[in-house]
């Protein structure tokens, strides 16, 4: 079992120490039940770090926005950056320094394990509790999960309140870490593509209603791509508008920009936009859960991307995050990849 | 409507073979389908899916890649990543519902002119029984 008093003595090392320029963990937000992202420079704060089933967010999205704001800065802090990583995010940040977008000396990870567990699922929570709210969510023994109403405490079993992405978690620990908290223990799941296979069985009609359905609810707020780890792109291929315009950027090639994807949410162009988004984390991505989680309209945009996983792992092999030095999916081959659906 | 459907096809051929191939299969007055829109790239590893998926989008019934035999890539190994990274995008327009042969992927070297045509009129037979693509296209 993690213990919140090991972690915070572990920031709180780093800290006096000097390790680092700041650490990036969790704090419970005091007007609700949900965690916030938390950076602490100042050991003083660390009591207000937290750790609970409710931490689902994948602090690796914020290396990312550290190694821009760093090449911004005239004298950057060269100190590494700590974070808090769970096994999916250790993933991420595995994916990351396979890129070599990162560097492992510019980042010191604090491994935490989800000891066959996860993180929960907030709606599924609010279902199960039919109406009360929760006050505080535990890790509890067993696989279980302990949760706090006006009507005192209830253990709900993980499989019950579990998020769908730690149901179908390969690894719950981290595999790169330079602290780590907690067992490392393994928790195979039965049914690694569960979901997908459940879309996969439908007949070819079904599934474009399903995703008619559901892509049209898109309204490209593109939130899935910003709380996307992998999605670092300074420039988008859908989205003109952060194509980087410089002083030097002459009103021809401004003119000149390819326009890809028009940016009205017609169902058309979204599924162009989810379709290219999968195709460019394949390979990459580590199922964080982040994309659906952030949703306004709670798309399953999951099933796109472990789609994309599952056939690298039966056709090619490849497992995505576990090896930072292994080349990446789309920029290797092996001679008997298939080739029965070619002329 | 159906009877007479005429479907529009966009080949991405490689400049090294197909788009050679495709070239012998002209001058050697070879009928085949005048469906096929050519857009000769620089290698089929080239191909990005982005390109598949725009040219569905802007209306095309089937998309067609065409590149070297393996082992024959100019660039020595550009279209054993084209296999790997458009097996990819078969999977996944199967998997959001568009029938699969919407795109399809061949071996064409600048020796087989006959392929060619073969594969032109197959691939126009195809698409031409399961109708027009109107799914990824844009309705503005």
């Amino acid at each position: 079992m993690v213990k919140l008093e090991e972690l915070k003595e572990a920031v709180k090392n780093i800290l006096d120490q000097g390790k680092v320029k700041y650490v990036i963990a969790y704090k419970t937000n005091p007007n609700s039940l949900r965690t916030v992202p938390f950076f602490i420079k100042d050991s003083n704060d660390v009591d207000q770090i937290t750790w609970n089933p409710l931490c689902v967010y994948n602090l690796a999205r914020f290396l990312v926005d550290e190694k821009r704001r760093k090449a911004r800065e005239k004298n950057p802090d060269t100190r590494p950056v700590g974070v808090v990583v769970k096994g999916c995010d250790s993933r991420a940040v595995n994916v990351l320094l396979q890129e070599n977008y990162i560097k492992r000396q510019d980042v010191y990870i604090i491994g935490v394990s989800c000891e066959k567990t996860g993180v929960i699922d907030e709606k599924k929570l609010t279902k199960k509790l039919n109406g009360r709210r929760a006050q505080k969510v535990e890790f509890g023994p067993d696989s279980q999960f302990i949760v706090t109403t006006r009507n005192g405490q209830e253990k709900i079993s993980a499989a019950e309140i579990l998020a769908d992405r730690c149901l179908e978690c390969q690894a719950n620990f981290p595999v790169v870490y330079d602290i780590l908290l907690g067992e490392e223990t393994k928790r195979k799941p039965e049914k690694p593509f569960q979901s997908v296979e459940k879309i996969e069985s439908l007949s070819q009609k079904e599934k474009w209603a399903f995703w008619q359905k559901e892509l049209g609810k898109c309204i490209r707020c593109y939130a899935c791509r910003s709380a996307c780890p992998m999605c670092y792109c300074d420039e988008c291929v859908v989205d003109t508008i952060n194509f980087a315009v410089t002083a030097e950027t002459t009103a021809e090639e401004k003119a000149q920009k390819i326009k890809w994807v028009e940016k009205s949410p017609l169902l058309s162009e979204n599924f162009i936009y989810h379709l290219v988004r999968a195709l460019h984390l394949a390979g990459r991505c580590v199922d964080c859960g982040e994309c659906e989680r952030a949703c306004p309209f709670d798309i399953p945009l999951r099933f796109l991307n472990k789609k994309l996983e599952k056939e690298a792992k039966e056709l090619f092999g490849y497992k995505v995050g576990f090896d930072p030095d292994q080349p990446p999916l789309l920029s290797s081959f092996k001679d008997e990849d298939p080739e029965d659906f070619i002329w | 409507m159906a009877d007479n459907f005429e479907p529009k096809i966009v080949a991405f051929l490689c400049k090294w073979c197909s788009s050679a191939g495709s070239d012998l299969a002209g001058v050697s007055r070879m009928e085949y389908p005048p469906n096929a829109v050519p857009i000769t790239v620089m290698c089929s590893g080239s191909v990005s899916p982005l390109y598949i998926l725009s040219a569905l989008n802007k209306g095309a019934d089937g998309v067609l890649v065409s590149g070297c035999h393996p082992g024959d890539c100019h660039y020595i190994k550009g279209n054993l990543y084209a296999r790997r990274r458009l097996y990819l995008v078969k999977k996944i327009l199967e998997f959001v519902g568009l029938e699969p042969q919407r795109f399809q992927m061949s071996w064409i070297s600048a020796a087989e002119g006959t392929k060619y045509t073969q594969v032109i009129k197959d691939y126009v037979n195809q698409v031409k029984a399961i109708g027009p693509q109107t799914k990824l296209r844009r309705n503005l």
